[in-house]
């Protein structure tokens, strides 16, 4: 057997000293040649007697640690124990002595050279001790007592206390030394900063359960003053980096430092810094420099460079708060773009053409949300100064001037014109779709939806009334969309119009059978081709006409009969007939030259002066003001068409709609096409149109607050009057802004119906 | 020793080489801990074992022969079930079925080799021989000379009056 030479023979098991003896020995061999091996001899020699002495029944005492004897089963070992910490405590002063002789790398390839060697004796030394940690440190540790560890964890304790903290701030300036090398772009053995990490990282023990261990010591001795100096070298960096280079430059110059100390973290750090690094590494970069960054954001947007504010959204971040001046900036921005895009395409209140208004809007809108999303990510708050930019250029602008309701007008006609037949542009369905899409990216910025929605149902009911509406499954679309935006009630009666439509088609079929099982052979030959629409009183924006009108005969047939059938089927209900929306058309038989006779498409109130002169050649106006009742506002529109179109000669000569003009059939019409529409628009009429919806607004918006108002009123039966206001506009919001005073004026209406009552302290009553 | 590195020699303090699976020995942390921090090549000597002689040594072999297969005692053994009751499983039974000293030479050794659950196994049967005992019949199982004054002997049984009942 080969025994390690000097090894004595086994001591006597009750002598301390001579243990001790024995067992410095194998544990110097251990600790300082272990290279060199050990064979199973002196292994169980030395774990032996440990065993032996911390069982034998007495110690003589006569070391410096005389075992005191407890009582109770006192089990041996504290020699050993304190024998080992001197001999420890020994070694490490030997090693520390050493390590003053090196500096940087070869600092650091002796400390870690040593810290290897010393944690390799650990692990051996804790088995051959293994008899001591089993019985006396366990118990020991049950006790209670501080300060007494496992024997690997001793050592770690002891190389902490002897050599650690004497050396680590040499080491420590080393790794730095050797990081700002590698930052400088040098290259570095990167393993020993590795190795340094965890030996840092293995003495963070836990002082209240040695079994655990905690990041203490890694934390204050490498942390610590890593990121310090982290912070000191990116601060001066990044000025000296300003202060020759432009903004865009050092963004893209932080962005691949931020990158290079991320990816540093999994070369040789413990992932635990990341954050605290970044965080460091933030602040120098990013937040001292924040106030330069922001400065230049104005300069990107104007130049609109896409990539670079992207760059910045996420430089900027990483800091707290540091996106929100950006946001402020980024909405004034795009308001300003905004209003400037309306006003460069601004025309006069009337004239403005809706299409291009719209689109003005739309294009800035896309522009920016574009940015957004590519630049900030998409980011809601960012969502949402657009939103408030928009907003904010949609309703106020050079356009809207005169007050916010324009641009909802506007935009209803837009829709109409897209929704109209005839229109070239809306051929393809996703073409289709897509515009109104667009339509409603507007239409959520809009204010007075209330407006639109005057608007939108009045052209709506021209649209299906003169069935010029382009397609149905187009208009469903649009009305889905606006309910989804606005809600049921809000396209209740877009929709029960849409329905009417539907209903009447069914009715008419209904009619005409009905009709040609009731007319004999002779009457079928004279029946005028007709059909109705039924539209309901209270969804149609739709007035009777405001003066008297005397149909002709032809017409009148028709209408009695239908009006028969009808209140035969529904009883109790009552007809009134829009004569100024209907339409009709007539052939002129009365022109020879050409074979075919040619169609004029009419108003019914034209067809009623044109059926005229069927019994005579020439009329005066008196005549047909007489006969067809028909007020003068309409009735001179109506024949300047005809006069216009040459279907009449007037007498005299260019003589306006007034007493002493007559009129005669002019035989020799001539046109190109065969069907000629005189069933044109009046100017006057749209403009009056517009100028009554806007009426009604006013007057609809009462009832709308008065209803609120009644219906907060009526759940809370008392409240304070601020209170009321702010509730009312809480809930009016979505339809339009009321004003203050509006809302007071409802009040007062309310109290002087007696719906209200005043009470004390400010207070309103309901009274029901 | 037809597979080397599956089987090793153990010599008792008596000078008698043993021959065992390496798996079996390893039943003693004394031994794994060895095996597992000497170089390959010290693993040819034989390992001695100078505090158990060849017949404690074969005896205690014979065991972890029969638990080789049993799974290692994990390190929060101490608070399960096996601990607190005094059940042993029929085959130790049988095993511990000795005589007093070689029952107490087991303990020793199980001890000294740092095997854990024979070292349970063997304080259990000497807690089932003191079970249900006076102290008088415990005195004369294990011939215990009763150094108590009759004084002192009341005063502990009033201390531990609540035990009895």
């Amino acid at each position: 057997m080969a025994a390690i030479q000097g090894m004595p023979p086994m001591p006597n098991k009750e002598d301390s000293d001579a243990t001790w003896r024995y067992l410095e020995l194998g544990v110097d061999r251990i600790m300082s040649d272990l290279k060199k091996g050990m064979d199973m001899k002196t292994y169980m020699g030395l774990y032996t007697a440990i065993h032996n002495f911390c069982t034998a029944q007495k110690a003589v005492g006569t070391g410096q640690f005389s075992p005191h004897n407890r009582g109770g089963a006192h089990l041996l070992g504290e020699d050993l124990y304190n024998h080992l910490i001197l001999y420890l405590q020994k070694h490490l002063g030997g090693v520390h002595a050493e390590s003053k002789k090196h500096n940087d790398e070869a600092l650091l390839s002796f400390y870690i050279k040593e810290w290897d060697r010393y944690t390799m004796a650990a692990s051996y030394n804790n088995h051959l001790f293994r008899y001591l940690n089993r019985h006396w440190v366990k118990r020991e540790m049950d006790e209670g007592k501080k300060h007494i560890y496992d024997i690997y964890t001793l050592h770690l304790v002891r190389w902490k206390e002897d050599m650690f903290l004497a050396t680590q701030k040499s080491v420590m300036d080393s790794v730095l030394r050797l990081v700002e090398k590698q930052r400088n772009g040098e290259t570095i053995e990167q393993s020993q900063i590795k190795s340094v990490v965890d030996s840092f990282v293995s003495l963070g023990l836990d002082e209240s359960d040695s079994t655990k261990s905690t990041l203490d010591v890694y934390k204050q001795f490498f942390e610590a003053p890593f990121l310090q100096a982290t912070a000191k070298y990116y601060q001066k960096e990044s000025n000296d980096f300003l202060a020759e280079n432009t903004v865009v430059e050092y963004m893209k110059k932080a962005e691949t430092r931020l990158q290079e100390e991320k990816d540093r973290v999994s070369l040789y750090l413990l992932s635990e810094i990341t954050g605290p690094l970044m965080r460091t590494c933030e602040q120098s970069m990013i937040a001292a420099h924040s106030i330069t960054l922001r400065e230049e954001f104005q300069n990107l947007l104007d130049h609109d460079r896409q990539e670079d504010l992207g760059r910045m959204y996420k430089l900027l971040a990483r800091i707290p708060d540091g996106l929100d001046p950006l946001r402020n900036k980024f909405e004034t921005h795009v308001r300003k773009a905004g209003l400037a895009a309306v006003e460069r395409v601004a025309a006069d209140g009337e004239n403005m053409d809706p299409k291009i208004y719209v689109h003005a809007l739309l294009e800035v809108h896309t522009q920016y949300h574009d940015l957004v999303q590519k630049a900030f990510n998409g980011e809601s708050e960012f969502v949402r100064s657009l939103d408030n930019a928009c907003k904010e250029f949609v309703n106020r602008n050079k356009v809207c001037k005169s007050g916010s309701t324009k641009s909802p007008e506007l935009l209803a006609k837009y829709t109409d014109t897209l929704l109209k037949k005839s229109s070239a542009k809306a051929s393809e369905e996703d073409d289709m779709e897509k515009m109104l899409t667009q339509i409603m990216v507007v239409f959520k910025y809009i204010e007075d939806k209330d407006v639109f929605q005057k608007f939108y149902s009045r052209m709506l009911a021209k649209r299906l009334v003169q069935t010029s509406s382009a397609s149905d499954d187009a208009e469903t679309s649009m009305i889905g969309k606006l309910k989804e935006a606005c809600g049921f009630e809000y396209t209740n009666k877009l929709q029960r119009m849409f329905q009417d439509i539907q209903t009447s088609k069914d009715l008419n079929t209904e009619y005409r059978d009905w009709q040609s099982e009731q007319l004999g052979a002779e009457d079928a030959k004279n029946v005028v081709d007709t059909s109705f629409h039924i539209l309901g009183t209270g969804f149609w924006p739709l007035t009777p006409p405001a003066h008297g009108f005397v149909p002709p005969q032809e017409i009148v047939k028709m209408r009695d009969r239908f009006q028969n059938y009808y209140l035969h089927k529904h009883a109790g209900r009552k007809l009134t007939w829009l004569w100024q929306l209907c339409k009709g058309e007539v052939k002129a038989n009365f022109v020879k030259t050409n074979k075919i006779p040619y169609t004029f498409q009419v108003s019914t109130y034209q067809m009623a002066v044109l059926l005229l002169f069927n019994e005579k050649e020439t009329i005066s106006y008196d005549e047909i003001q007489q006969t067809t009742q028909i007020a003068p506002e309409t009735l001179d529109p109506s024949i300047a068409i005809c006069v216009r179109a040459r279907v009449f000669n007037v007498t005299p000569e260019g003589g306006k709609p007034e007493s002493g003009t007559t009129y005669s059939i002019n035989q020799g019409f001539k046109n190109k096409k065969l069907k000629i529409n005189l069933n044109i628009n009046i100017k006057s009429e749209q403009k009056q149109e517009v100028e009554d919806t806007h009426k009604t607004i006013e007057e609809d918006r009462k009832l709308l607050m008065q209803s609120a108002i009644v219906r907060i009123m009526k759940s809370r039966k008392k409240m304070k009057h601020s209170q009321l206001v702010s509730e009312t506009i809480a809930q009016i919001k979505s339809r339009f802004t009321p004003k203050v005073s509006d809302i007071k004026w409802c009040i007062d209406m309310l109290l002087e119906k007696e719906y209200l009552e005043r009470l004390e302290d400010d207070n309103l009553g309901y009274l029901a | 020793m037809s597979a080397p590195p599956a089987n090793i020699t153990l010599t008792s303090s008596d000078g008698v080489d043993i021959s065992v699976e390496r798996q079996v020995a390893e039943r003693s942390i004394l031994i794994k801990n060895l095996l597992d921090d000497l170089p390959e090549e010290a693993n040819t000597e034989s390992i001695p074992i100078p505090n158990v002689n060849e017949v404690v040594l074969k005896k205690v072999l014979e065991w972890c022969e029969h638990h080789k297969k049993d799974p290692p005692a994990s390190a929060d053994d101490d608070a399960d079930s096996r601990k607190k009751s005094t059940d042993i499983d029929e085959w130790d039974q049988k095993f511990m079925q000795v005589d007093q000293e070689m029952l107490f030479e087991i303990i020793l050794a199980a001890n000294y080799l740092d095997i854990k659950a024979l070292l349970d196994v063997g304080c259990k049967t000497v807690a089932n021989m003191i079970k249900g005992k006076t102290p008088d019949e415990i005195r004369k199982t294990f011939n215990i000379q009763n150094d108590f004054t009759p004084e002192e002997e009341e005063q502990i049984r009033r201390e531990n009056e609540w035990a009895e009942e």
